[in-house]
């Protein structure tokens, strides 16, 4: 705890101090003389943020249940901490034992959105260490990856040692095993790379060469040192048996989602043609009711939390949704816990899935339509009819809902300008719709919402050969729906274009903008997931003194045999199916979901086994 | 388990080390959060949105801790002290352990003066000037604004030594002044560094010197 003392005399200079503090109820402690290996768990976003994300508590614990390894919460200080840290040489510490990271044997990020890669390099320079990977010669700490974004990791690939590639729940103890032998052994860094690359799910990404062609794309990916040529994504195949933690860490000031959580499911049948998390998590796997009964319990009882939320890309695909919903009922109106379920498709929706809801809170309703037009949503996958729409809108309206809010994207592939008019088309049916119910509520008049984001191409999607329009298009047609929804009973909330253009470069990028991510920390970015602190000009000045047109990753086409930067990585799904689908799509084909026909992805190959 | 109070009582509990930092409100659900856990007796508020029945007698203020801090709670059902202290420090985070459970004697609103002790290290012989100065003047935020404060007509100093210091202000729901200030009061008049600084309430008292219980 050598930091306690000077936190106590800054503490009370900062917003919420309680976040920078730890011994939060559940928190571990452990006496650093008894353990072996010590990993920092670093989620690069601030302490509200990142304690509302459940991978975080997996992992926490998981490493915690072994006895000689200890596992700390580690999270980017807000600017007024920041100031205070440095002006008294504290450098960036773990909650649990209040004592700098740099002496961690692992520092371990999460990447959850690819607008947190700067505060990589913030917190690796807070914590007092090189942010370059080479720069870093002793073996220990290892700097580590995780997460979605890992699928392509290639901009950040100068800054981390390690990706891990899908599932953490076995990967990282053999890592850390793997580094405990090796701090025995007295092994060089270089030597525990090259090891550590023969992991199933590890990807050491300066074991690879990567040479381009005169136009800037990809020449060539070689793996050095026998490295494999293509890193597979690990996956956990029994998921009813996957360790799940008894308790979360109870924060002591409010955070994001502060709630309970039980996840209720892994992957999606959908195949939606632009999520990648749809991909990323595959093969669909689900919790049996007696296990989602349990683990809810035991986390209910253990934190106090009088809210339990289901989670899952899409919970109304659990095969036994009714009975589990019914069973969960039983306990939470026994133990006076609301039940909340997020990410119900629309499709599903039902009266009595309404009235489970509705018990806990009667606000809003948000549905994801994603496209105005039945072509279009054809085009993207989204397996949704108007008729679903109306039908779930209609049983909101007599369940005594009187907000809807509707989840749009823009920019979509193949779209034009009658897909924009259908958002207003849509919503002003769906006001019709309201005002021919003779049960709606009384008295009251509807209220839309429309959330309009912009279309991002992501790896590992089939559109991960499609460009993102331009800023000019994209304006024009944000400004082309503005004209044509001119209800007051319509409120439409845009995505700015500054952001949504940073994220699609890097989400598609190669490690040549190790070097704009760099330049853009140096000149002072960091926080580019929080508006009041994103400089979009700070970024594009890097890229141009990087010499690197972003346009390049955001709006060009990708021919489908071109080397893509993340081609090296294997998400058990082959690159002919996105390139099948990719077609589909412009032929405005869907492909059912995995549930009705397998279409043949690549998943159930891998795993030798059928998904259902 | 009926929701009907038996016995009103008065739940003592200390808050040091990494838990000063919890705010009064968080305070608030920290306790409710408890509660729930050790799944103890305490009446529900009846109405729309019944929660936990529990009420501060005295904030403390954030970074100061606290060995005498306490809650009014009522109960449904007979428990014994032994237990209910047992259940709640078994929910309870580490650095709040709750210490006695007894009768409430006194009246929140009789509350007048909290003592503390500080440990501090700084310029001794500054401070020794600065608390014997004629005035110490200093900012107290409030609810229409800042406003100007002599700390010094409001310190009662009870005990002096090197880097220490015990002394009472006045607290209750009428005035009540941040020990804190004391020390901010300090950093600024004499333009000198506290290292740290460490300062914790142990007793709370009533306007007849009687101590609050």
């Amino acid at each position: 705890m050598m930091y306690k003392d000077k936190l106590d005399r800054i503490l009370l200079k900062v917003q919420k101090p309680s976040r920078y503090i730890g011994g939060e109820l559940n928190s571990i402690e452990k006496d650093p003389e008894k353990v072996k290996m010590r990993f920092a768990f670093c989620f690069p976003d601030t302490y509200d943020i990142g304690m509302s994300h459940l991978g975080m508590k997996i992992l926490y614990s998981l490493i915690n249940e072994v006895p000689e390894y200890w596992c700390e919460r580690v999270f980017m200080p807000l600017p007024d901490m920041e100031e205070q840290m440095r002006a008294n040489d504290i450098l960036l510490y773990g909650l649990e034992s209040l004592e700098p990271i740099k002496n961690a044997d692992i520092i371990g990020f999460t990447l959850q959105y690819e607008l947190s890669f700067s505060n990589i390099l913030a917190m690796l320079d807070l914590a007092g260490l090189p942010v370059y990977a080479k720069d870093r010669k002793d073996l220990t700490p290892i700097v580590c990856a995780g997460g979605p974004c890992c699928c392509n990791a290639e901009p950040i690939a100068d800054f981390v040692d390690i990706c891990i590639l899908g599932e953490g729940e076995e990967v990282n103890i053999e890592l850390m095993r793997l580094l405990e032998q090796c701090k025995a052994e007295g092994a060089s860094k270089h030597e525990f790379l090259v090891r550590a690359s023969k992991i199933e799910g590890i990807y050491v990404p300066s074991l690879y060469d990567v040479q381009y062609n005169e136009d800037s794309t990809i020449k060539s990916i070689t793996p050095l040192d026998g490295a494999p040529a293509k890193v597979k994504k690990r996956i956990i195949p029994d998921f009813d048996k996957v360790y799940y933690p008894a308790t979360f860490v109870v924060p002591f000031s409010e955070i994001v989602h502060d709630r309970a959580v039980v996840e209720v499911l892994r992957g999606c049948i959908r195949g939606c043609r632009f999520c990648q998390a749809g991909y990323f998590y595959r093969p669909f796997r689900e919790k049996s009711v007696d296990t989602i009964y349990k683990e809810t319990v035991s986390v209910c009882e253990t934190t106090g939390y009088d809210e339990v939320s289901l989670t899952s890309l899409s919970t109304s695909d659990h095969s036994e949704i009714e009975r589990m919903l019914a069973c969960l009922a039983d306990y939470s109106d026994a133990a006076r816990v609301n039940l909340s379920l997020p990410s119900m498709r629309i499709d599903r929706f039902s009266e009595e899935l309404l009235n489970r809801i509705k018990s806990v809170r009667k606000s809003g309703l948000t549905f994801a339509p994603e496209a105005g037009t039945q072509r279009l949503r054809d085009v993207i996958n989204k397996n949704i009819t108007e008729e679903n729409i109306m039908n779930g809108c209609r049983i909101a309206f007599e369940g005594g809902y009187t907000a809807v809010k509707l989840y749009f994207m823009l920019g979509l592939p193949t779209e034009t300008m009658e897909d924009i008019e259908g958002i207003a088309e849509l919503c002003q049916r769906i006001i019709d719709l309201y005002y021919s119910l003779d049960n709606r509520p009384k008295g009251k008049g509807i209220k839309i919402s429309v959330s309009l984001s912009t279309f991002i191409p992501k790896p590992f999607t089939p559109f991960q050969f499609e460009p993102q329009p331009t800023e000019d298009v994209i304006k024009e047609r944000q400004k082309h729906l503005m004209e044509v929804i001119n209800v007051k009973k319509v409120q439409v909330s845009r995505s700015h274009f500054d952001v949504t253009h940073l994220e699609a470069a890097l989400a598609r990028g190669d490690r040549r903008l190790s070097a704009v991510i760099y330049s853009a920390w140096k000149k002072g970015c960091k926080l580019d997931g929080w508006t009041e602190y994103y400089q979009y000009d700070k970024w594009m000045e890097a890229f141009r003194e990087c010499g690197i047109d972003p346009s390049f990753y955001v709006n060009r086409k990708r021919e489908y045999d071109e080397i893509l930067p993340w081609d090296h990585m294997d998400l058990l799904i082959t690159k002919d199916f996105f390139i099948r689908e990719n077609k589909r799509a412009h032929e405005s084909q869907t492909t059912p979901n995995c549930r009705e026909r397998c279409s043949g992805c690549g998943v159930s190959a891998c795993t030798g086994r059928p998904c259902f | 388990m009926g929701n009907t109070v038996t016995k009103n009582i008065r739940v003592f509990f200390s808050k040091t080390g990494r838990a000063i930092y919890i705010s009064h409100l968080d305070l608030y659900r920290l306790f409710q959060r408890a509660i729930k856990r050790a799944k103890l007796p305490i009446w529900e508020t009846e109405g729309f949105n019944p929660h936990v029945y529990i009420t501060f007698a005295l904030p403390l203020a954030l970074g100061t801790a606290g060995i005498c801090e306490s809650l009014d709670t009522k109960l449904t059902e007979d428990i014994s002290t032994e237990e209910l202290i047992k259940r709640f420090n078994d929910a309870l985070p580490r650095d709040i352990r709750v210490t006695a459970a007894a009768e409430q004697v006194r009246k929140p609103t009789d509350i007048a003066l909290s003592e503390y002790e500080a440990e501090f290290d700084c310029d001794d012989e500054a401070f020794d000037a600065f608390l014997a100065s004629e005035h110490i003047l200093a900012e107290k935020k409030t609810k229409r604004g800042i406003a100007e404060l002599d700390l010094k007509q409001h310190l009662d100093v009870l005990e002096r030594r090197k880097g220490y210091l015990r002394f009472t202000f006045p607290s209750g729901s009428v005035f009540n002044i941040n020990a804190g200030l004391l020390f901010d009061a300090f950093e600024k008049l004499s333009g000198t560094e506290i290292y740290s600084l460490h300062i914790t309430r142990t007793k709370i008292k009533c306007s007849d010197g009687e101590i609050f219980r």
